[in-house]
């Protein structure tokens, strides 16, 4: 069970500039994830999740500090954008295969496994539609097969619902959830949705901003496998009004 | 459907050739009230039997074929040129640092007026007349492959490094495609500058070319073979624009500019 997937070591980063002087976007970060678990980062914009996500995923470097990366550093990641970046010139399936492509993965397995993400997601009606026909919630839902297609054992989601409404937000959570207990990956996921941060993770990390650190980790102690009505549960009120409070 | 987008056509057509019967109606009206001399305003009708004259006697021929060849060259290593060009500006910042000035100088000073100077260094053959085209069409082309790379969102660069895709990926996969809206619009202006310039240099010099003709035609004061020759000399810019215009939308079908059908 606990099979570490990456851990950090009093990670820091600073942005210099001559004229404002230098910022302290995260300030000695230390993290133990385990394989198989679904982490949420939440805090204040400005806080510095994003960084520290695009940090992980090997997007940015770090000012100073180490990541151990259990399959060392060539690890094959997912990462879901705040916006979908499809291709506009593919269509659905040509873009949630596009990893494939670049990966030089032509086996029939590898595709039969991508029509079925597709139809997990609901997306098989739309596999030759162009992104400029979707709407945002189908867009993101290609984006997320995309970062599944080629089987990374560890998924970095930036905000991936923050620009839908709440009943496409709830309803890609269930079925993110579902693909998860399917698949069984490492799910690192930044939010600023404290609802969303309960719902979906074993545990929440909460960050403070300037400089960004880690304020808490809150372990989320509530019943696998999660339905809609989990929210309504006692519990969950409590774990989101304790979130509140420690965020301010 | 099939009905209705004919008959939609058929409409399109109908305004253009009421709109260009009632300006030649009054062109006509005006010729035969005022009774201007041939050399100032000749009638529609001596322009248009002047203008099929050209045709059927084929003396037309050598002079469109070879503002056709000049274009065609001058185009073609004009847009090969600002796409290697605007492809190291976009990707290589000491190249920007470096050429943008020159770059910035050519494209302001007039290139008409650079002209006499192209004659002056490649003579009154072909070259000169390349070497304006060339400047002419470089320029759009090569901002618009630079607006193109510079529009690429920065997550799908950072989509590709996730795949860890290679150079070459990056440029077959992404860098290409993103760029070809931009690239159209340029090449769509690159090839009007074409023509301009082609005409433009036979005037300067030599005796071939629609060009030619217009200068001949002035010089003589055989105002309808002038007005003749620049009828063919938009006949060509339209065709070629169109030409352009009609690759670029079985291209860009995915682009959000273009409707669905």
């Amino acid at each position: 069970m606990n099979d570490f997937c990456l851990q950090t070591k009093g990670l820091n980063k600073v942005y210099h500039s001559v004229l404002k002087g230098d910022t302290v976007a995260l300030k000695d970060i230390n993290l133990d994830i385990n394989k198989r678990e679904f982490i949420s980062i939440i805090g204040p914009s400005g806080c510095g999740k994003s960084t520290l996500l695009r940090i992980l995923g090997c997007l940015d470097k770090p000012t100073s500090g180490e990541i151990i990366y259990q399959d060392g550093k060539e690890q094959e990641m997912g990462f879901v954008f705040q916006d979908s970046v499809l291709l506009p010139w593919k269509n659905v399936r040509e873009n949630a295969g596009f990893p494939l492509v670049i990966k030089k993965d032509k086996t029939k397995e590898s595709w039969d496994k991508l029509d079925d993400l597709l139809e997990l997601s609901g997306l098989s009606d739309f596999k030759n539609s162009l992104p400029k026909e979707l709407s945002g919630g189908m867009k993101q839902r290609v984006s997320i097969v995309r970062a599944l297609s080629y089987d990374a054992p560890m998924l970095l989601m930036d905000e991936p619902f923050g620009a839908l409404d709440a009943i496409t937000r709830d309803h890609l959570n269930l079925e993110l959830l579902k693909i998860w207990e399917m698949t069984k990956k490492t799910i690192i996921f930044v939010t600023h949705s404290i609802e969303e941060a309960v719902f979906l993770s074993d545990r929440v990390i909460v960050m403070s901003a300037r400089p960004g650190q880690i304020k808490e980790i809150v372990e989320i102690d509530l019943e696998r496998v999660r339905k809609e009505s989990v929210r309504d549960t006692d519990k969950f009120q409590e774990y989101t009004k304790y979130l509140r409070g420690i965020i301010g | 459907m099939r009905t209705s987008k004919t008959r939609e056509i058929l409409r399109y057509v109908m305004d253009y050739a009421i709109s260009i019967s009632i300006f030649i109606l009054i062109w006509s009206l005006y010729v035969n009230i005022s009774g201007v001399p041939q050399f100032v305003l000749p009638k529609p009708t001596v322009v248009f039997k002047e203008f099929i004259g050209l045709f059927t006697t084929g003396m037309i021929w050598p002079h469109l074929g070879m503002t056709v060849f000049e274009v065609v060259i001058g185009f073609g290593i004009g847009v090969i040129g600002g796409i290697a060009l605007g492809y190291l500006v976009a990707k290589i910042e000491v190249v920007k640092t470096a050429l943008m000035p020159f770059i910035i100088f050519i494209q302001t000073a007039p290139k008409i007026a650079l002209v006499p100077l192209f004659v002056v260094w490649f003579g009154i053959g072909l070259p000169s007349k390349i070497v304006l085209i060339v400047s002419m069409v470089i320029f759009p082309i090569m901002s618009g492959i630079i607006l193109g790379i510079d529009s690429i969102p920065a997550d799908a660069r950072n989509l590709m490094r996730i795949l860890k895709a290679n150079k070459l990926q990056v440029f077959m996969h992404l860098e290409i495609k993103y760029s070809l809206p931009m690239l159209f619009s340029g090449l769509k202006i690159g090839i009007v500058q074409a023509v301009i310039g082609a005409i433009v240099a036979e005037w300067m010099s030599g005796k071939i070319g629609l060009g030619y003709i217009l200068t001949y035609g002035n010089a003589t004061y055989d105002t309808p073979l002038l007005m003749a020759g620049i009828i063919v000399t938009i006949i060509l810019g339209i065709v070629s624009y169109e030409s352009i215009e009609l690759i670029g939308r079985k291209l860009l079908k995915w682009h959000v500019s273009q409707n669905i059908e």
